[in-house]
């Protein structure tokens, strides 16, 4: 269970996040949706201990993420596939994770199946990686500790049809098995065709959440999508 | 864990049943370690470094006998040039990387407590260090056994304990200046300009009449730590060396740690 309580983040004058309150039930997909820059990253960011909210509470299994001897084992996290060193091997980065964890090594192997990349694939330098591989070793190394939540930010950016196939499935799968997954998004279709429930955000507050078929009714999705955000969004949302 | 039919392939063999995870103990500070000294040499730069380092100690060690003639103890402290202008580099470099490259949203997403990160990260610089004072003495034994034998003059065997124990007091200095101005600015290139351009600012200042040369005296770490090398420093120069160190690792670190503590990682 991932929970936000009137969490607030202020950045002097400016207010990226305005009491965000929503919860990602286990073995439910929630969808966060908003346009670029509406405070998607943030939030996820304070969930994941990265940032202090300026008020309110954010938890994950019960816990301030922060709190818990060692998250990893309990919650995975991508926060952007697109940061990492260059330098190091795919293969290099899980096995650095597995180790922090306490893991075994054949873990590596495994969560490298998961996600679909080859053997020779993970011996390549991660400054080669596409951005749709970069998500997918990024999606490995959050299912490293076998998480009970997981937390992915724009986790379907950069993958082509086929990638973005597969992640459906992957997560619907992942729910299947009684985990919470809360996404962060942009691509309405994407959010719409795997989550549950679904949350949209607009320069830091909640606009609408419910089901995705209770904020697909009267046009669909994208339709409400628009309407919430058009007088919030800074410029057109992205399609 | 309940037992479970081993398909790596089946995502749902990725995830914990509801609750099932009982291993929720603390990541032992010796598997931090672990981590922070393979990171030290796994990309192609950190090899790099690594061998550069190695390779001068022993270049500048066999360079020095051709001209300085069979003394130990001198081979040894020429290869301090080299390691006090790579150490603090190195340092800083161990500092910095997490914020270059970003990897820090996941280091400090799997240990949340950053001040545990960051002491795992100043135990390999140091421990490297140490062990590259060594290898130069090391070396130096061969070298110097060679030189004596080229050139047909007795070898000098006499070395003082001390003062190489001093001398690798002064390298392990200078790493630690590289780690704690890392700490600070957590962004290579300032932390390297300024480390490497210090020297010259304080001979430079040393010259600025009395007052520049007190001052000079006091906090020029390259200086203060210099009696370290006689293997018989005096109290005052036990002072000097006090007040640089606290102002070139000890001030620098403890604001590092601050800052790293507080800052939001994006």
């Amino acid at each position: 269970m991932i929970e936000f309580r009137h969490v607030s983040k202020d950045y002097g004058t400016v207010k990226a996040l305005d009491d965000v309150s929503f919860t990602v039930e286990p073995g439910s997909v929630t969808g966060f949706l908003g346009p670029n820059g509406a405070g998607k990253s943030t939030a996820l960011r304070i969930l994941a201990g990265l940032a202090r909210p300026s008020s309110g509470t954010a938890t994950v299994l019960g816990r301030p993420y922060a709190e818990m001897a060692c998250p990893g084992l309990r919650v995975g996290t991508l926060l952007d596939a697109g940061a990492g060193h260059p330098g190091r091997t795919g293969r290099e980065v899980l096995t650095l994770g597995a180790l922090t964890l306490g893991l075994p090594r054949a873990r590596v192997g495994e969560v490298l199946g998961l996600v679909g990349l080859t053997e020779r694939e993970s011996r390549r330098r991660v400054g080669a990686y596409s951005l749709g591989m970069r998500q997918r070793l990024g999606i490995a190394h959050a299912l490293l500790g076998r998480p009970e939540a997981l937390v992915l930010d724009e986790p379907v950016n950069g993958l082509d049809p086929q990638g973005i196939h597969w992640m459906r499935h992957l997560l619907r799968d992942l729910a299947g098995a009684g985990c919470a997954v809360l996404l962060s998004s942009h691509l309405l279709h994407e959010v719409e065709q795997v989550a549950d429930h679904i949350v949209v955000i607009g320069q830091g507050r909640v606009l609408a959440q419910g089901t995705a078929a209770e904020l697909g009714r009267d046009g669909g999705l994208e339709r409400t999508f628009l309407e919430l955000t058009a007088t919030t969004a800074r410029t057109a949302p992205p399609k | 864990m309940t037992t479970r039919t081993h398909r790596p392939e089946d995502p749902r063999d990725a995830v914990a049943e509801h609750g099932t995870t009982t291993e929720d103990a603390p990541i032992p500070f010796r598997r931090l370690l672990r981590v922070e000294t393979r990171k030290l040499a796994d990309t192609r730069s950190g090899k790099i470094i690594a061998v550069l380092l190695v390779a001068l100690v022993v270049a500048s060690v066999a360079a020095r006998a051709t001209v300085a003639g069979p003394e130990p103890q001198r081979l040894i402290f020429t290869a301090g040039i080299a390691l006090g202008t790579l150490l603090p580099v190195l340092g800083i470099l161990t500092m910095t990387g997490e914020w270059t490259h970003r990897t820090a949203l996941t280091t400090f997403v799997l240990e949340p407590r950053r001040h545990r990160v960051l002491a795992a990260k100043c135990v390999p610089p140091l421990v490297a260090t140490v062990a590259l004072s060594l290898l130069a003495m090391l070396v130096a034994v061969p070298v110097t056994a060679v030189a004596a034998g080229v050139r047909n003059v007795p070898a000098t065997w006499e070395v003082d304990p001390a003062a190489l124990l001093g001398w690798t007091g002064t390298n392990v200095l200078v790493t630690a200046m590289g780690l704690a101005l890392g700490a600070l600015l957590l962004n290579a290139p300032s932390a390297i300009v300024i480390c490497l351009s210090a020297p010259m600012l304080w001979s430079a200042a040393a010259r600025l009449g009395p007052a520049g040369a007190a001052l000079a005296g006091w906090l020029d770490l390259g200086a203060t730590s210099a009696p370290l090398m006689t293997g018989d420093p005096t109290w005052s120069d036990g002072a000097r060396l006090a007040a640089s160190a606290t102002l070139w690792i000890v001030v620098p670190m403890a604001a590092g740690l601050v800052r790293v503590l507080r800052k939001e990682v994006t």
